[in-house]
């Protein structure tokens, strides 16, 4: 027994030598494994893994003719926001990875990121997508989702071309950084597309209670609500929403948990008819150097974790691959060239087109999507996709 | 004005429930001196038994929450037993150290064991509501509200005339008297946390009507029935309701009239304020 338990130590000890020998570059990343947000972050986690081996699976990343592994190292943060930045400065003082993954949410991408701006070492993120984070002239962090201001412009355009064309405009929205974004941009766009923006309400980030703010929005009668805040909170206001009896004239939407699986099965026929939107769908158009297509990438995500990736777990293996090709563009692993090759990239994936502007976030249509006999149905792009189902019928008539 | 009944609605039927999530924890506070941390982990585990109970065997929630009782009660009588009497008369930092790691114990385990992923108890009747005088009262929240009044009511009754629940007060008041009089205080205090087990359990299986089950919901609720405990007044059970409704109410108004950023901020300020004005609590333990 004890003799099985020093080798055992010894091949640990022989591991974790192997994996710091120079044939490996390492990207460390401290997500939401545990923890109110563990349902959101388990994307990255998994979406990272995934990647990471399906490069080593095609020959790694080759750096001026030699070819080195990707690794991984992830730490859990709890969905605690302080304990996320203290876990970015170890994984680049005592981990010492190469460059830095980001974490799942806005306001955790704001501060981890300023961790790798002050080390000056690159950040990919594929969690944060408030434009708080882009607009502080950091050079060292890119995002590969797309900004927060933009969530509900594919919406408000589709809204413009439906009949009968709505009014009144009810907004709702949470206190974090990435919602405030959106509220932001979407008080602009309604402004512009000549909508009336009746009712403009923030609630505390983690409420589970909406009733009165759907009464509220109840007695100015509108035609939409447009929804901003997490997925918990989502589910709690359409639940709540039925049983107060509120519905808008027209339709709902809500920038987060539309897609997801979770979305539906906690929703059950409840969930029928809600809007959402998403960048990334999983279709065979999308090409990828590594997993082929995102139809393809879907399958393996389903059959080694045995749940649908959503635009989440896209966004964090895009991630992995602007790294890859990064790296080998740069002919070096020092953070600063990496840094430049990153600012450059440009390629096809699995998740869109990876291309960062010049404040190093990237640029991806929304599609519109909405819920049909529960299935996830693209709706609107520029154009129709499908006829969505609308307007949206009060719960006692359905 | 139909604006203002809505809503003065909403926050009666919630704070039914709030009040029915601080009367465990107010009662063991109140007999045995333990702020029991883990109360919101209670909660969130009778929230999964009742969820489990809808999910597999089909049972309505309302009639699944006696056996989700029974079963937390006899979890928390054995935990009180065999763990928490060895140090329910020493510091409070003791007991308030093993009660947070029991906490981060459930909440884990319930992750490992349930996943992150949120449930929702769905009975058929969960959307549906009446309407009273142009306020809307969903049948779900209207009759969490009652069983809640009716749970208050059973531990007045039980508190207030039954042998067990006069000693259980006896213990409360003056430990070397009960004893004397033959109360085995072990097993009062087994007792005590065993119905305040129950009650949590009460509360979860309600909530998850309401609301949504996730392990991490009992961190919130915890602080929430923390503030109404004392409130309310900790072993008195129609106090804590009471605290309960002004705690729904006060929430509900600050969404009308403040916007709900400022939820958190009423809902301890009222607690700093409670603490500074009347020591005794709002009902009154004098």
């Amino acid at each position: 027994m004890r003799q099985t338990m020093i080798a055992l130590a010894i091949a640990a000890l022989a591991g974790s030598a192997q994996a710091q020998n120079g044939d490996t570059i390492t990207l460390g990343a401290s997500v939401q494994l545990t923890g109110r947000l563990a349902n959101t972050g388990r994307y990255y986690g998994d979406g990272y893994a995934l990647a990471i081996e399906q490069v080593n699976k095609k020959g790694g990343v080759s750096v001026g003719g030699k070819k080195y592994k990707l690794a991984l190292q992830i730490l859990d943060n709890q969905s605690d926001v302080n304990l996320s930045v203290r876990q970015y400065t170890q994984l680049l003082s005592e981990n010492k990875v190469n460059f830095l993954l980001g974490p799942f949410a806005s306001d955790f991408a704001l501060s981890d990121s300023a961790v790798a701006e002050k080390n000056e070492v690159p950040m990919v993120q594929g969690g944060g997508a408030s434009t708080q984070i882009f607009s502080r002239g950091f050079k060292y962090v890119f995002g590969t989702l797309p900004p927060a201001d933009d969530y509900f412009s594919s919406t408000i355009q589709m809204l413009q071309k439906l009949d009968p064309k709505p009014k009144k405009f009810v907004l709702i929205a949470a206190d974090d950084s990435f919602d405030v974004s959106v509220a932001k941009g979407t008080r602009k766009l309604l402004k512009e597309a000549g909508f009336d923006l009746v009712l403009d309400k923030e609630f505390r980030e983690n409420n589970s209670e909406f009733s009165s703010l759907l009464s509220l929005a109840k007695s100015v009668n509108p035609d939409v609500i447009l929804w901003a805040g997490h997925e918990t909170e989502a589910l709690n206001f359409i639940r709540q929403a039925k049983s107060l009896g509120v519905t808008p004239k027209m339709m709902y939407s809500f920038t987060v948990g539309v897609p997801t699986a979770d979305f539906r099965s906690g929703l059950g026929k409840d969930a029928e008819y809600t809007f959402g939107m998403t960048p990334w769908l999983p279709s065979a158009s999308l090409k990828d150097d590594y997993f082929g297509d995102a139809e393809q990438f879907n399958k393996m995500y389903v059959e080694r974790f045995k749940y649908p990736p959503d635009y989440h777990a896209a966004s964090a293996a895009a991630d992995i691959e602007a790294f890859a090709k990064a790296i080998s563009a740069a002919g070096s692993i020092e953070p600063k060239k990496v840094r430049d090759a990153l600012a450059k990239v440009d390629f096809p994936s699995l998740y869109g087109r990876v291309k960062f502007a010049e404040n190093g976030q990237i640029h991806l249509p929304q599609t519109v999507i909405q819920i049909q006999e529960n299935k996830v149905v693209p709706v609107f792009a520029d154009d129709f996709l499908h006829k969505p189902r609308y307007p949206m019928p009060a719960w006692n008539k359905r | 004005m139909t604006l203002f009944g809505q809503i003065l609605a909403n926050g009666i039927l919630l704070g039914g429930l709030y009040g029915l999530m601080a009367l465990g924890m107010g009662l063991v506070w109140g007999v045995l001196n333990i702020v029991n941390l883990a109360h919101g982990a209670f909660i969130m585990l009778g929230g999964y038994a009742v969820y489990f109970l809808f999910t597999l065997a089909g049972i309505d929630p309302f009639l699944a929450l006696p056996i989700a009782m029974v079963g937390m009660f006899c979890f928390g009588y054995l935990l009180q037993m065999f763990v928490l009497n060895f140090i329910v008369r020493s510091a409070l930092l003791n007991t308030l150290l093993i009660t947070f790691g029991f906490d981060v114990v459930f909440v884990y385990l319930a992750q490992l064991l349930f996943t992150a992923d949120f449930r929702t108890i769905n009975p058929t009747y969960s959307g549906s509501s009446v309407d009273l005088a142009g306020v809307t009262i969903p049948y779900s929240t209207a009759g969490a509200f009652l069983v809640a009044i009716l749970l208050a009511g059973a531990l007045y009754v039980f508190l207030d005339q039954t042998r067990t629940g006069r000693a259980i007060r006896a213990t409360a008041q003056n430990l070397t008297a009960a004893r004397l009089y033959g109360v085995n205080p072990r097993r009062i205090y087994a007792l005590t946390f065993g119905v305040g087990a129950a009650l949590a359990g009460a509360a979860g299986g309600l909530f998850g009507v309401v609301s949504q089950i996730t392990p991490y919901i009992g961190i919130t609720l915890t602080a929430k029935s923390f503030v109404i405990a004392i409130l309310g007044g900790l072993d008195k059970p129609l106090g804590v309701i009471v605290g309960g409704l002004v705690l729904g109410i006060a929430e509900a108004m600050t969404d009308l009239y403040l916007g709900s950023t400022f939820k958190d901020i009423i809902s301890f300020g009222l607690l700093v304020l409670i603490l500074v004005a009347r020591p005794a609590q709002l009902v009154g333990r004098a």
